[in-house]
């Protein structure tokens, strides 16, 4: 608007002056014109017949490559999630059967404890139990020939003291109370 | 350029601050031709501007990789930044249709503007009116004739009775959406690049060469010549900025044409 308002008056003058330029310069000549049209028109149709085709499928390019890569990387992290579980599952599972080996062994160490106490115990028991037995049956044995001995040793002292025999129920008796009075010794 | 030189020296160094040539309309007036032929500059660069525009493209998408290559990578960003955020984000889903004549518009312009700023061209085409005016009649007519074929009669109906307005202002209104659309919109459309463009060839011109011929002259005119280096810098300053005005403008008339597209498409918004 500024450069009208210059242009204007300079028109004016020009045409005051028998000129015909100033707003010549509104008006485009028709050479330019033509020229104008037709190069724009080169550029139009050559931007509409291949630019935009070529735009276009520059970007569907990129999009499929986008998308693409999207699935692909989609698919890698799928993989990695499956491959993520089996080892998980895997570990659990070995985790678990070393629990089971190592319980397993506990088991079978507290079975081998458990046999060798009860052996050695039952061996300790059969010991004492033959110990006793041998016991008793030394005593029984020293008792009965310290009994006979003793009666016979009696009888001898008896005689001997007495210097007579007695009669043989009287000397049964005899040697019965002695005997009752040895034992209670 | 040679005749704005002449003009610059032909100019009293001790009583005007800027030496501006007598006739700024010189600056855009280009009649001779090259080569003996029809071709002159403007049209010369009009088929380069489409040249490069071609070629940018067909070295980007020959053989696309799936990891771009630096310079693959670059073009793409300008294109899908026409694509989703221009053509889509703006028209919508079928913003798509549009998007080889966004896409061709944005191209064709912004090189058409960076030839301003290119070492050696220095020279705008768009600020000439030819490209303005006609992308400006081509998106009018898309705009015009999507409307009518997307609501028929009804989008006429509903510029000039506007339903969302009050019912008393609707003549008002409609009026001044009538030549808004189909009269003010093209005219604004062209005319906002083609003065953007011709301000920026104005300014870098008058500066640099300003500049150039006090400089270069410093030796006659020690005081006046010194100031020459401040209007170079100036130049210097405004060029790095035309770079934004030319991206900007190439921006804005893209935009535009897919706002109108857009009011077509869905016109109750």
């Amino acid at each position: 608007m500024e450069l009208l308002a210059v242009l204007l008056p300079l028109a004016q003058e020009e045409a005051e002056e028998g000129g015909n330029g100033g707003l010549e310069i509104l008006l485009p000549p028709t050479n330019e014109l033509i020229a104008g049209i037709i190069a724009f028109a080169v550029v139009f149709f050559f931007v509409w017949r291949w630019a935009v085709p070529a735009i276009n499928r520059a970007l569907e390019q990129r999009q499929a490559a986008i998308a693409g890569q999207i699935e692909e990387a989609e698919k890698a992290k799928a993989e990695a999630e499956s491959l993520r579980s089996d080892y998980r599952s895997q570990l659990d599972q070995a985790r678990a059967e070393a629990n089971r080996i190592i319980e397993e062994a506990r088991e079978t160490a507290e079975q081998v404890r458990a046999d060798i106490v009860a052996k050695a115990e039952e061996e300790a028991n059969q010991i004492r139990e033959k110990a006793r037995e041998e016991a008793a049956a030394e005593k029984s044995r020293a008792l009965a020939e310290a009994r006979s001995q003793v009666g016979d040793i009696s009888v001898d002292l008896a005689e001997k003291i007495v210097g007579e025999s007695l009669d043989a129920e009287a000397h049964q008796s005899l040697i019965d109370r002695y005997l009752a009075d040895l034992e209670r010794l | 350029m040679d005749q704005l030189i002449i003009a610059v020296e032909e100019c009293a160094y001790e009583t005007e601050p800027v030496c501006a040539p007598a006739d700024v309309a010189e600056l855009f007036v280009y009649t001779e031709t090259l080569w003996n032929t029809p071709i002159t500059r403007t049209i010369f660069l009009m088929g380069l501007a489409a040249l490069i525009v071609m070629v940018l493209l067909y070295l980007a998408y020959r053989q696309p990789r799936l990891v771009p290559t630096k310079f693959q990578a670059m073009v793409d960003s300008v294109v899908q930044f026409v694509r989703e955020d221009v053509s889509i984000g703006i028209i919508g889903p079928e913003g798509v249709k549009y998007f080889p004549y966004l896409l061709s518009i944005f191209l064709f312009i912004l090189v058409g503007n960076l030839f301003e700023i290119t070492p050696l061209v220095n020279f705008p085409i768009t600020s000439r009116m030819a490209i303005p005016a006609f992308l400006a009649i081509v998106t009018w007519f898309i705009f015009v004739i999507i409307g009518f074929a997307k609501n028929g009669f009804g989008y006429l109906a509903d510029v000039v009775w506007p339903r969302a307005v009050p019912v008393v202002l609707r003549p008002l209104v409609g009026v001044i959406e009538f030549f808004s659309i189909f009269f003010i919109r093209p005219f604004s459309l062209a005319v906002r690049l083609f003065a953007n463009m011709v301000a920026g060839h104005v300014m870098l011109s008058i500066l640099l060469v300003t500049g150039f011929v006090f400089v270069t002259n410093i030796g006659e005119i020690p005081l006046k010549g010194s100031f020459g280096f401040l209007w170079f810098a100036l130049g210097i300053g405004i060029f790095v900025f035309e770079i934004l005005v030319a991206v900007l403008q190439a921006y804005i008339f893209t935009l535009l044409s897919a706002v109108y597209i857009q009011t077509s498409v869905h016109p109750e918004h």
